[in-house]
């Protein structure tokens, strides 16, 4: 009888933790969320008074609202591409038989767990006015010194640096896992072929790891869409207040939403672009699931 | 990528918050229902840097065997946005919170989330604070005590004496002083400065000139009856016309942001000559500079009048358990005897008119700053200046305009075009 109950029961108190997690944190804030994004609702005072939809109208009337999706969107495209582009470079040089490739492999993540607070002071530096690495490179070659965080394209260009830095050595260690399970008769054969190491790179590597590919679209997709720590620790810190510089030139959606609720104290647009964000985030997310999906099948 | 991004982040924090907020709880619950004589309670102090609390609070805990006082030190925006979210929370704030002075009249929209200083009796010590800035912690026309004054943020202007001598400026901080009474005379000194080819820039960025200048005023963006004012109050008008002449004049300006890493390389490679600097900024100037530029810096009087620049006040949140036990020991932490010793500790220049005539604090003088006599200079500042009202939505108002003088500065837009952007701004963000 005891033992019967425990098989029964058992599996459900192991999955048990994760939807009580969920519930507490996953759930319940994006319900929290949904309600005072329907409120007139300030973050020390709470409720003030239900507005129905006035907050998303309004939060779509809001230029400042469509230039931090293009940023965002501009963010996303010049750092993830090129990003997971180099990944899958890496990648194919992990893969092969180096000296020392425990250290390279173990290396590339280095940037990943770096405390994203020292990351954006280094770059800080690099990227400075007066003093940084990339305006003295810039000078040796007799061009004038860039105001990076003055102008859209070259703090975007900037922070897009950051985010390559930071997460390419994490996407390339996806890859290697699943370039590690192509199986080596494949390139044996494709060898006989007379295929070249490239050839066979794009004609055997690329197709075996699609999914994963595709996996770390995804992901980056979402990560990217809310983009965040990157672009507000570019603002220098007497100015922290999430609005991306002196015209907003890189403020991302989640910045707007920090401004919004934790700088002007203002819960409820803070909530409407929180919610708004999470339907962007589910759309593009369904896009690639299709992709993922199509691209699975025609294997 | 950012694999889970924000929200898992901000999940952890959450998390973190919840088990410090139930760790407060259960360690609070051992019984102060009655707080009466003797019982053992712990008291949070949280500030946004340092106060230099940490002498007094051992001679408090000393005299005071039942109390246990712990210290909480954040970033400076961090310390505030916490405070917000906190008592949105409504737990994990400390039992006494410090609000600088630009914060202030954000909070006391949400007075009803702090204890009334009055209900223990804080109006009796009216008297001790400047006027000013005891108006400045009061809400509900004066019947409600937002908090306790603690330091103040009267203007001078530091200057480097080597830059000086070196462009045929006098050195001397008296005669420093007599070069300018207006700010128009100042700009006329810098353009002496800059004609004589100094490499150095003649001021830090538009940022801090035109705050000290905004600080000059009787009231800014919002009169005294907190109607907007920002694009019909001529003095603002006039301060950015001023500032936004010399933004993007060549030599003028090192175009840095106040507080930035830039910022502080550029106090080290001394790539400006002046700065408005309130008392507190003492510390950071000289941190900045470092060692190697010891007594190069002096200070002199900041052109146009006197004015103050931030200085914060003690509230105590409802929340916490003990409030009468907080107000006691922020009485303690504001009482003027403390206010001295903190000045003479770290400089936090003192808001009440007996410290500021104690010969301790008179006498003082700044070693890293070419042995200026700062206890007098800032003292004498204090007494004479003219407080700045705030409004209650100038925090929503006051980065705008900011904004607008940095794009001039970096060049992007012409100051007309700037200024029409900022009052568009403005009137967006007061739902006009």
């Amino acid at each position: 009888m005891r033992g019967r109950l425990d098989r029964h029961l058992t599996p459900y108190l192991f999955v048990a933790p994760f939807f009580v997690l969920f519930a507490v944190f996953g759930a319940y804030p994006l319900l929290a969320t949904l309600w005072m994004s329907l409120h007139d609702w300030h973050l020390i005072n709470g409720d003030g008074g239900f507005t129905g939809l006035a907050n998303y109208s309004e939060l779509f009337a809001d230029p400042d609202f469509w230039n931090a999706l293009v940023n965002t969107l501009s963010l996303f495209v010049i750092s993830t591409v090129p990003q997971l582009f180099i990944a899958l470079g890496l990648a194919a040089l992990l893969n092969t038989k180096l000296r020392g490739r425990t250290f390279w492999r173990a290396g590339v993540l280095v940037p990943n767990v770096v405390s994203v607070v020292a990351v954006a002071l280094v770059f800080a530096q690099v990227f400075g006015r007066d003093f940084g690495i990339v305006n003295w490179l810039l000078g040796l070659v007799g061009l004038e010194p860039i105001d990076w965080p003055a102008n859209v394209w070259s703090s975007h260009l900037a922070i897009a640096a950051i985010v390559t830095w930071r997460w390419t050595g994490y996407n390339a260690l996806i890859y290697l896992a699943a370039m590690q399970a192509v199986p080596n008769d494949l390139y044996e054969s494709a060898r006989l072929d007379g295929a070249s190491t490239w050839k066979a790179f794009w004609t055997v590597t690329v197709p075996m790891i699609r999914p994963t590919i595709l996996f770390t679209t995804v992901v980056s997709t979402i990560g990217g869409l809310q983009l965040f720590a990157e672009p507000l620790l570019f603002e220098s810190k007497g100015a922290s207040t999430g609005t991306g510089g002196s015209d907003r030139q890189y403020q991302t959606i989640t910045m707007y939403l920090y401004e919004k609720g934790f700088t002007l104290f203002d819960a409820g647009s803070a909530a409407t672009i929180a919610w708004v964000l999470f339907l962007i985030v589910a759309v593009f997310a369904l896009i690639n699931f299709a992709v993922v999906r199509r691209a699975v099948a025609s294997r | 990528m950012a694999a889970g991004g924000v929200f898992a982040r901000r999940g952890v924090r959450l998390a973190a918050g919840l088990v410090a907020g139930a760790l407060a709880l259960t360690g609070c619950g051992g019984g102060d229902e009655s707080g009466g004589e003797g019982e053992k309670i712990t008291l949070t102090v949280a500030t946004f840097s340092d106060f230099g609390y940490e002498p007094l609070v051992k001679d408090y805990m000393a005299a005071h065997p039942n109390v246990t006082v712990k210290l909480r030190v954040t970033e400076f925006d961090q310390h505030h946005k916490q405070l917000a979210t906190r008592l949105g929370a409504g737990a994990g704030a400390a039992d006494i919170e410090a609000v600088e002075e630009g914060y202030i009249p954000q909070f006391r929209q949400s007075k009803d989330k702090f204890v009334n200083l009055a209900d223990f009796g804080a109006k009796d010590l009216a008297k001790q604070w400047l006027p000013w800035k005891w108006e400045q912690s009061l809400a509900d026309s004066g019947n409600f005590v937002m908090g306790l004054g603690t330091d103040m943020g009267g203007l001078a202007l530091c200057y480097r004496s080597d830059l000086f001598s070196a462009a045929g400026l006098p050195v001397e901080r008296d005669k420093v002083s007599a070069l300018w009474t207006s700010w128009d005379e100042y700009f006329a000194v810098g353009d002496r400065f800059v004609g004589s080819g100094s490499k150095a820039k003649w001021f830090d960025g538009v940022g801090n000139i035109y705050q000290a200048m905004m600080n000059q005023t009787p009231y800014g963006y919002f009169d005294t009856s907190d109607a907007y004012v920002g694009d019909s109050n001529p003095a603002v008008k006039s301060a950015f016309d001023k500032v936004a002449a010399v933004a993007n004049k060549p030599g003028m300006s090192a175009k840095l942001d106040p507080f930035s890493q830039q910022w502080n390389v550029g106090f080290k490679q001394g790539t400006f000559a002046t700065l408005p600097c309130p008392s507190w900024m003492l510390g950071l100037i000289k941190d900045g500079s470092g060692p190697e530029n010891a007594g190069k810096w002096d200070i002199a009087k900041i052109p146009g009048n006197g004015g103050n620049w931030g200085g914060s006040f003690l509230t105590v949140p409802k929340q916490g358990k003990n409030a009468k036990e907080a107000y006691e020991l922020a009485k303690f932490l504001t009482s003027p005897d403390s206010e001295a010793k903190i000045f003479q500790n770290v400089g936090s220049l003192p808001s009440q008119p007996e410290t500021l005539k104690n010969p301790a604090v008179l006498g003082f003088k700044n070693e890293y700053f070419s042995n200026a006599p700062v206890g007098e200079i800032y003292a004498k500042s204090g007494e004479t200046l003219q407080p700045n009202y705030r409004g209650t939505r100038d925090a929503d108002v006051r980065p705008v305009f900011g904004r607008a003088l940095a794009r001039v500065e970096q060049g992007k837009q012409s100051p007309a075009d700037a200024w029409t952007q900022a009052l568009s701004e403005a009137g967006k963000a007061l739902g006009k």
